[in-house]
């Protein structure tokens, strides 16, 4: 394990990079939606923002899986900083769609609106694995136990989908399709920019948030051997 | 396997004979569930109730799941009989699948008295095509015992356990209620078929029986 002064830096610089960038970007260079015109912007960092958040979900499943295949206590810790990062992603996710809604459509929510149901289920079902984690004594057994709430999820997400097709409305503006993006190169760019971004501030985020998680460990280890306290 | 689950199941079924604790409450609580539905939805037309009432329905077989599944260790762990259970030579999913047993033969207690109730309450008229509700009632009865099982084993192990059981299921339970209510829309009168729900009903129970068969393993080994 290499231990650097400051985890997270390189990711930190990406970070620090690009999402000053893709701001410059879409707000001096992109042209205006032609249809939703200014407010459209929100969309690049709205969306960046929605993939973060699954992205650091499904980083929090993987390491549930590899823990209850190793047991292996670090990776209980990443499980848990993965879902961290991405209930923190996800309420920005949940405020820049409202105000988008609110402006687009004049309501702060729109229930016949598929992506936010299905996002909501899910953020509500995250929110709730933090209640099992810090209900349950630490060791192993909130370790097993938080890790087996978290793979419940991957079953959901796909089935969240699936449901709210069954009744859903087909109102969100599709931007992507099987066959694509659709929007033009210099739109697709200002995207790819912020959705950069934002992967690196997660992932730097994580790295960072781990580290403290892991000196607060040590520190409480060393301190229990200073006092000579097996308990 | 199929053995012990039966056994432990069987088990459940003869203490809850013995005591009536669980389904009787259970058919009390759907009924007056229903009651206050009925007078919460008073400012809803005759026209529209029908459609409310789908979800008045799975409201009421949810919040009254609740209970039995709050309850489905509960006599384990006050006498210590859990311990016994897990030191026998039996697999773990064998204990997942008699308390899965045991919850779905509360559930279909629980429904015989409460579907004609919903639909005193909030019909009379018309039936439903009944086919089609007893799927939907079975595939979702299903779904919601072999989640519930697990979390419920899940939330055993917090402190707070009462609170825990519902905040950790409902959201799981979500893509189920809706596929239920689509359901029981298609079978009312007039309803345009309840296939498609169906289908996603089987699909939510096959893959969460896997998933929870797969990791109960790891529970309570400890």
């Amino acid at each position: 394990m290499t231990k650097r002064a400051f985890p997270g830096a390189t990711w930190m610089a990406v970070s620090t990079f690009a999402i000053p960038l893709s701001i410059a970007l879409i707000f001096w260079w992109l042209p205006d939606d032609a249809d939703q015109g200014f407010s459209q912007k929100i969309f690049y960092l709205h969306v960046p923002i929605a993939l973060t958040t699954y992205a650091a979900f499904a980083y929090g499943a993987y390491a549930a899986v590899r823990y209850l295949r190793s047991r292996d206590a670090v990776w209980d810790l990443r499980s848990y900083v993965g879902i961290h990062v991405g209930t923190i992603f996800g309420t920005l996710v949940l405020v820049t769609g409202s105000l988008w809604a609110k402006v687009s459509w004049g309501l702060w929510w729109n229930w016949s609106e598929r992506q936010l149901n299905v996002f909501l289920v899910l953020f509500l079902y995250y929110c709730a694995y933090f209640m099992l984690r810090f209900s349950i004594d630490e060791g192993e057994r909130r370790a097993t136990y938080s890790a087996v709430y978290t793979l419940l999820g991957i079953a959901l997400v796909p089935l969240s989908f699936l449901a709210v097709r069954l009744l859903g409305s087909i109102f969100h503006p599709t931007v992507f399709t099987h066959e694509g993006a659709q929007m033009p190169g210099t739109f697709l760019l200002g995207f790819l920019v912020a959705l950069a971004g934002m992967l690196a501030l997660a992932v730097a985020m994580v790295q960072l948030e781990l580290r403290g998680k892991r000196a607060a460990l040590r520190v409480r280890e060393l301190r229990r051997r200073l006092v000579g306290d097996d308990l | 396997m199929i053995g012990a689950a039966l056994t432990l199941a069987g088990k459940d079924l003869r203490l809850e004979l013995r005591r009536r604790e669980v389904v009787l409450g259970m058919a009390q609580f759907v009924i007056v569930t229903l009651v206050i539905a009925h007078f919460a939805l008073v400012a809803v037309g005759d026209r529209q109730l029908p459609k409310a009432a789908a979800g008045v329905l799975w409201i009421a077989v949810l919040f009254t799941a609740l209970l039995a599944l709050g309850r489905a260790f509960a006599a384990d762990h006050e006498d210590g009989a859990l311990d016994a259970v897990l030191i026998a030579p039996i697999d773990r999913g064998a204990i997942w699948l008699g308390k899965v047993l045991a919850q779905l033969t509360f559930l279909a207690a629980m429904e015989v008295v409460a579907v004609p109730a919903f639909w005193l309450f909030f019909f009379q008229t018309s039936g439903p095509d009944i086919r089609a509700l007893l799927a939907a009632l079975v595939l979702a009865n299903v779904g919601i015992a072999s989640v519930g099982v697990l979390v419920s084993a899940l939330a055993q192990a917090g402190r707070a356990r009462d609170v825990l059981l519902p905040v950790l299921l409902l959201p799981l339970l979500v893509p189920l209620v809706l596929a239920a209510v689509v359901a029981t829309l298609g079978s009312f009168p007039g309803g345009d078929g309840s296939v498609r729900a169906l289908g996603f009903l089987a699909l939510f129970d096959t893959l969460f029986v896997l998933l929870a068969w797969g990791t109960y393993e790891h529970l309570s080994g400890d």
